[in-house]
Formats: structure tokens, C-alpha cells, sequence
């Protein structure tokens, strides 16, 4: 009814109708929405076809054998490990990276055994995995590439020790165990893909390039040996004969997970009293 | 080669009836009604676990693997009666089975496109499905089974191709019927690249488990063999009872009676094989020795499931001695309906093995730690209803195409079939 609308009316040449105006606005919109939408998967098509590796620089160095040594005697089931570990890597009670049971002797002594991702010389997550994204680095640790994995979880079948957990959900929990415990030193995995413990490979790369040797220098070593309060846990360089972990591994008994599979893992128990390796 | 339609008389006469005939019965109507409901609950299952993700299934970190895996192995199971007929056809000559044999492929394509809708759904990002064809782990057999079943998909279109053409208006376009005759006279070389292709993926499938040496219930040589065995047997006991029902609900003999014959006594004898190898690969592991893991696996499944129960009676007794013995016996053979019966007893051994075969696996708990106690619980599963929602979905999808291909392909060469199918 505005005075100004009566004019406009029989205007031919208008640039646009209302019906063009609106369908513009929409398909405009449209357009926008379905880029956005688009652009990330397409983004990551076009690299993955180019074959371009952006997200793995590091290989590991070949002269480092990272390992790990286990002491049950000393273990007294405190837990402190489990939660470094969750706060440090930001996993949920049910996806726990590192894991402690109950079990016991022949005889009825009950020990502790705490289990992260053994890192197996020959991984069997590693042999099935259809599209290469858990693999092994040169300097033993066997990795995942968030970026490449399906999601198919024949990883987890074939692991012999279940260690690996998947991330059923889009993640929207609070940490139970932050700040108490330390703080998140990686981003939460995204939804879909298959997760395990890196030996705080974060900490290892970083560390080495800052001069400091994982395993001797806390800033490098994983959070679960840090945190341990009776020193049960060992990590270094198997490599090194003069490592901790060396020194261990070539002077007394120990004992790895089901040797029985030959998966030669890295980590290695120091049995308690009265089991029999 | 010879012409593509052999038994068709020559040239002129349409393949499509002039429609005046297409008479949709009430009985078709309802079967299609039932189907679309059973793809739209499939379709917003589908729709479910997409947006929201695998936590609404029931599946776990200790049991990742559940009925979608099921539905998987069971349709590229179901789906061999493809490469075999066609093996048959055309590198072993054996013409006459051409009557059959395009219905075989029909159905395989069929089989392989539900198995790749399933896992679609089941991997933890569809958006990276194509990541094994870029991504290459030749040491993986889950890499060797996703490229065979690509590439074996892509066969089974060849093959399929020609038919579409020859049955649908696309005949008229004169570049594409010389295109399915020049893919008709590379048929040989099709079939055997396409029986290469199968007697690798599906023997990998049962590798799957049989490579597991985390799992001694699993970790077995012979399930790669077994798994071909059975999905020989089983893949042509479904083309051969769809092939009957059609038959049956159309009131006309779409194949010649020597043909379901010989392919009946076929399906038999594959039977024997599967049940011999079954037996031995049963009796070396828990009867003539005792490794101490298999028998606490038997003991604990024996207790906690019925996979006893149904490994005896629904994958051997029912699975395959019943239908042997219906399929090898002249005289029961004489009646359509024991083989039809025979045929579903095979479909069902098949899918209730490879149900069991995935869930026993992993109901017995891994053991990894060094001490004596018993500390990890034994697994369970029961399907969430949205995992239901889309195996429904993905059978919904198989039938109806299926019903559509019987109604409006010249899937029998011969008999101008394409009237109503019903189920």
C-alpha cells in the first residue's frame, strides 16, 4: 500500500523478479551449503588420489627400538598408570589405551598386570589392515593413520590382547580424569576410526628433536612411566645396550603376552613370584 | 559365438510383449507393497546409523563384528552360483546351461551389490570406502577380498549388460547392441577372469577368520575351503530355487527339465564335498586331538549359545546331508518342490554357518594375560534393532530387483518370460 509500490509495478525491466529473487537466494544457499558440505571429503579425495602423504612426516628413526619393561613384583595395582594415560591421550573409561586386570599364580598369589599396545614386531592388526593405516615405523612403534582408516575394525579381531578401541560415537564426554591426572596432549580421534596406545609417540618425536632421549628425560617418556609410584615401569631404547630396558631385557627373565602367536611384542614383563614363564 | 538368444526365434519378434498380457495381479501388488515397506525401514535404518554413527548398533570393542558381516558373507556367498554357472556355459561349453545361467548372474549381481551396500553401512567411515582401491595392503586379505569383489561386480555387469540391452528399450540404440555383441563374444574370457576372481575372494572370506591366530577357534586352513564349498553349493541352490519359483508362479517351464536336473544332482554332489571336508576339518580339531584352547572355545560355546546345536543339525544335517541326499536321489529329484526345498535347506545352512562362524569366533573372550584366573567374560551379542532395520533393507533390495529383473529381462532366454514374480 506504500505510495512507492504503485510505481514500481509496471516497471518492465526490473532486474529480478520476487520468484527470480527467491529461487537465486535459495539455490544460492543451496549451492553454499552443499560446497561446504563437500569440500572437506573432497578436498581429502583429491589428496588421497595424488597420493600425498601430508599427515605421517615422521617414519621414525632406525637406530631406536622404543621398548617397554614391566616389573608385576612391583606393581601394586594403584591405577596411576590407567589415568595418566587417559588424561595425557584424552580416552574414555570404555576405551582405555591401558588397561589393568587381576590375575593370579598357580599357587593363588594375585598380581597386577597393566597392558598397553605392545607394539609386536610382527603386528597382526598390521598384517590384516586392508588400507595400510596401522603400520610400523622404523623405529618399532606401530602407529595409526587416523586419515586413512575405514573404520572396518579387522584390526581389532586379530589382535590377540585387545588393545584397541573404536570410536563408536562422535566424542562429546568430559574426561573423568582432568585435570587430576594431566592434561589432553593430543586431539580426541574423530568418529568412525580405530584408536590404540602410541607410546606417547607424541612426546618421543618432540622430545627427540629437542635433544632429550625418551625414557631418561620425563618430557619425552610416556605418561603411564612417569606417573608409576614404585617405578615399575621402564621405557627406552632396545637398541641401546645401555638403556634400562635393554639392561633388563638381557639380564634377567622376562616373559611377553603370548609368545605362543609369535607376534614378538615390545613390551616385556619381569614376572612375579611363582609364574613360570 | 553362437547368437546371444539362441532358442529365440529368429529376429523380428519383440522381446517385451506388446504389454497387452502385463496383467498385474493383486497377488504381485501386495508382494511389491511388502517390499516397499521393508526398504523404507531399511532406508531410515540406513539413514540411523549414517548420521548418528555404529553406537546405536549393539555391537562392542570385544565383538566388533555382528549380523551386518552376516549379511555380507552370506550374499557374495549366495552370489557364486554366478561364476559357476558361467564357468560352466562358457569354458566348459556346456551350452544348455545358458537357460540358467543368466538368471545366475542377475542374482549374483544382486548378491555382491547387498554385500557392498552392508559393509558400506558397517565401516566406521563410508565417506573413505574407496581408501583399499588408493591405499594398497597386499598382505591383507581383507585388500585382496575388496578388490576381487570390485572387480568381480564390474564382471558380473558385463555379463549382465547384453541382457539389459536385448530386453529394454536400449536396443534400439545401435551402438549398444553392437557393444553387447562384442561383450558377448569376450563371454569366455569374462568367465574366466570373473571364476579367477571368485575362487580367490571366496575362499579369502573364509581366510578372514582362518588366518586369525589370536582366535584358535577360528585359526583352521580348511575354512578358506570350506567357505567356496558351501558357497558353490549354496549360490546355485538360490538361483536354482528363484529359477523354480518363478517357474511355479508363472505357470511356464522357464528351463529345460534336464537342465534344473543336472544342476539339482550339481548342487548334491557339491553338497557331499562340503559335508566330507566339513566332517574331517571337525574331527581333526575336536575329536582325534585335543589342543587345550579349541576344546575350552567348544566348551564355553556349548554353554553359552546354541552353536552346537545349530552347527550339527542347521549347517550339517539340514545344511547338507538332507539336501544331498533330496538332490542325489533320483526319485525325490522327480518332485520340483523337494528340490526347492532341498535348495532353501542349502540358502539357510549357508547363512547359519557363516553366522556362526563370525559370532563363535568372538563370544569365546581373548585370553592375553599370563596368570591362571579366568578374568575375561565371555561376549555377547543380539542384534540392535536398527542393525535388523537394514539387513531387512538390504534383502528388501535383492528381492525387489530380482522381481523386476524376472518381470522385465529377458532373463530365460527362450521361454519370453517376463511376467509377475511372487514369493
Amino acid at each position: 500500500m506504500t505510495p512507492e509500490q504503485v510505481p514500481a509495478e509496471p516497471k518492465v525491466s526490473r532486474l529480478l523478479s520476487r520468484k527470480e529473487f527467491m529461487s537465486l537466494l535459495i539455490g544460492g544457499g543451496a549451492t553454499m551449503v552443499l560446497a561446504a558440505t563437500l569440500a572437506e571429503p573432497l578436498d581429502t579425495f583429491v589428496r588421497d588420489i595424488l597420493h600425498e602423504r601430508a599427515t605421517n612426516p615422521h617414519e621414525g628413526e632406525p637406530n631406536y627400538h622404543w621398548a617397554m619393561v614391566i616389573d608385576l613384583r612391583k606393581c601394586i595395582g594403584c591405577d596411576y598408570c590407567v589415568w595418566a594415560c587417559q588424561a595425557t591421550n584424552d580416552t574414555r573409561d570404555d576405551m582405555r589405551w591401558n588397561v589393568r586386570v587381576e590375575d593370579e599364580t598357580p599357587l593363588g598369589n594375585v598380581f597386577h598386570i597393566t597392558r598397553p599396545c605392545l607394539h609386536c614386531r610382527n603386528a597382526p592388526c598390521v598384517e590384516v589392515c586392508p588400507v595400510g593405516a596401522t603400520y610400523h615405523r622404523h623405529d618399532g612403534l606401530v602407529v595409526m593413520d587416523y586419515d586413512k582408516c575405514i573404520g572396518c575394525r579387522y584390526c581389532q579381531t586379530a589382535c590377540p590382547y585387545n588393545a584397541r578401541s573404536f570410536n563408536w560415537g562422535e566424542r562429546e564426554d568430559q574426561n573423568p580424569r582432568v585435570p587430576e591426572w594431566g592434561n589432553p596432549e593430543v586431539p580426541r580421534r574423530p568418529r568412525g576410526v580405530v584408536e590404540k596406545c602410541t607410546f606417547c609417540i607424541h612426546r618421543i618425536d618432540a622430545g627427540l628433536a629437542a635433544g632429550l632421549m625418551p625414557g631418561v628425560d620425563e618430557q619425552a617418556t610416556p605418561a603411564c612411566v612417569n606417573v608409576c609410584p614404585v617405578n615399575a615401569r621402564f621405557f627406552g631404547n632396545l637398541n641401546d645396550p645401555t638403556s634400562s630396558v635393554a639392561r633388563i631385557v638381557e639380564s634377567m627373565p622376562t616373559l611377553r603376552l603370548r609368545e605362543d602367536l609369535g607376534t614378538e611384542p615390545s613390551v616385556y614383563y619381569i614376572p612375579p613370584e611363582g609364574l613360570i614363564s | 559365438m553362437t547368437a546371444m538368444n539362441p532358442a529365440q526365434p529368429s529376429g523380428a519378434e519383440p522381446v517385451i510383449p506388446k504389454s497387452s498380457g502385463m496383467r498385474i495381479s493383486m497377488r504381485f501388488l501386495l508382494w511389491i507393497g511388502l517390499l516397499i515397506v521393508m526398504l523404507t525401514i531399511g532406508a531410515i535404518s540406513g539413514i540411523h546409523v549414517l548420521l548418528n554413527g555404529l553406537e546405536v548398533t549393539n555391537l562392542s570393542d570385544e565383538l566388533p563384528w555382528g549380523l551386518w558381516i552376516t549379511v555380507d558373507l552370506s550374499s557374495i556367498g549366495l552370489g557364486a552360483g554366478a561364476f559357476t554357472l558361467s564357468a560352466a556355459v562358457y569354458i566348459f561349453g556346456l551350452k544348455r546351461f545358458e537357460s540358467i545361467a543368466r538368471a545366475a548372474v542377475l542374482v549374483g549381481l544382486l548378491g555382491y551389490s547387498s554385500a557392498m551396500l552392508a559393509l558400506f553401512i558397517d565401516i566406521g567411515r563410508f565417506d573413505r570406502f574407496y581408501h583399499p582401491l588408493i591405499y594398497w595392503n597386499v598382505h591383507s586379505v581383507l585388500w585382496e577380498i575388496t578388490m576381487c569383489v570390485v572387480l568381480y561386480t564390474t564382471v558380473l555387469a558385463i555379463e549382465l549388460l547384453p541382457v539389459i540391452v536385448e530386453s529394454t528399450p536400449l536396443r534400439r540404440i545401435g551402438i549398444l547392441v553392437k557393444f553387447s555383441h562384442f561383450l558377448h563374444r569376450l563371454m569366455p574370457i569374462v568367465a574366466l577372469f570373473g571364476m579367477g576372481l571368485s575362487l580367490l575372494h571366496q575362499s579369502s572370506l573364509g581366510a578372514t577368520y582362518g588366518i586369525l591366530t589370536a582366535r584358535p577357534f577360528w585359526y583352521s586352513p580348511s575354512a578358506p575351503v570350506l567357505f567356496i564349498l558351501s558357497a558353490i553349493a549354496a549360490g546355485v541352490s538360490l538361483t536354482l530355487f528363484v529359477t523354480l519359483l518363478s517357474s511355479k508362479l508363472l505357470h511356464r517351464e522357464l528351463v529345460p527339465a534336464d537342465v534344473i536336473n543336472n544342476v539339482a544332482r550339481f548342487v548334491g554332489f557339491a553338497c557331499l564335498a562340503y559335508l566330507y571336508l566339513k566332517l574331517w576339518s571337525w574331527a581333526a580339531t575336536n575329536y582325534y586331538s585335543h589342543v587345550p584352547e579349541q576344546q575350552l572355545g567348544a566348551e564355553i560355546l556349548a554353554q553359552n549359545t546354541p552353536y552346537n546345536f545349530t552347527f550339527w543339525f542347521g549347517e550339517v544335517v539340514f545344511g547338507a546331508l538332507v539336501p544331498a541326499i533330496f538332490m542325489l536321489w533320483g526319485r525325490i529329484r522327480q518332485n520340483r518342490n523337494a528340490i526347492m526345498l532341498a535348495a532353501i535347506m542349502v540358502i539357510a545352512g549357508l547363512v547359519i554357518n557363516r553366522w556362526n562362524m563370525t559370532l563363535s569366533g568372538f563370544v569365546i573372550p581373548l585370553d592375553w594375560s599370563p596368570g591362571v584366573r579366568d578374568i575375561f567374560p565371555i561376549n555377547t551379542y543380539e542384534p540392535a534393532l536398527v542393525e535388523w532395520g537394514v539387513a531387512i533393507g538390504i534383502v528388501a533390495y535383492s528381492w525387489f530387483v530380482f522381481t523386476l529383473g524376472v518381470r522385465f529381462l529377458n532373463l530365460y532366454p527362450g521361454t519370453g518370460s517376463h511376467e509377475h514374480h511372487d514369493a
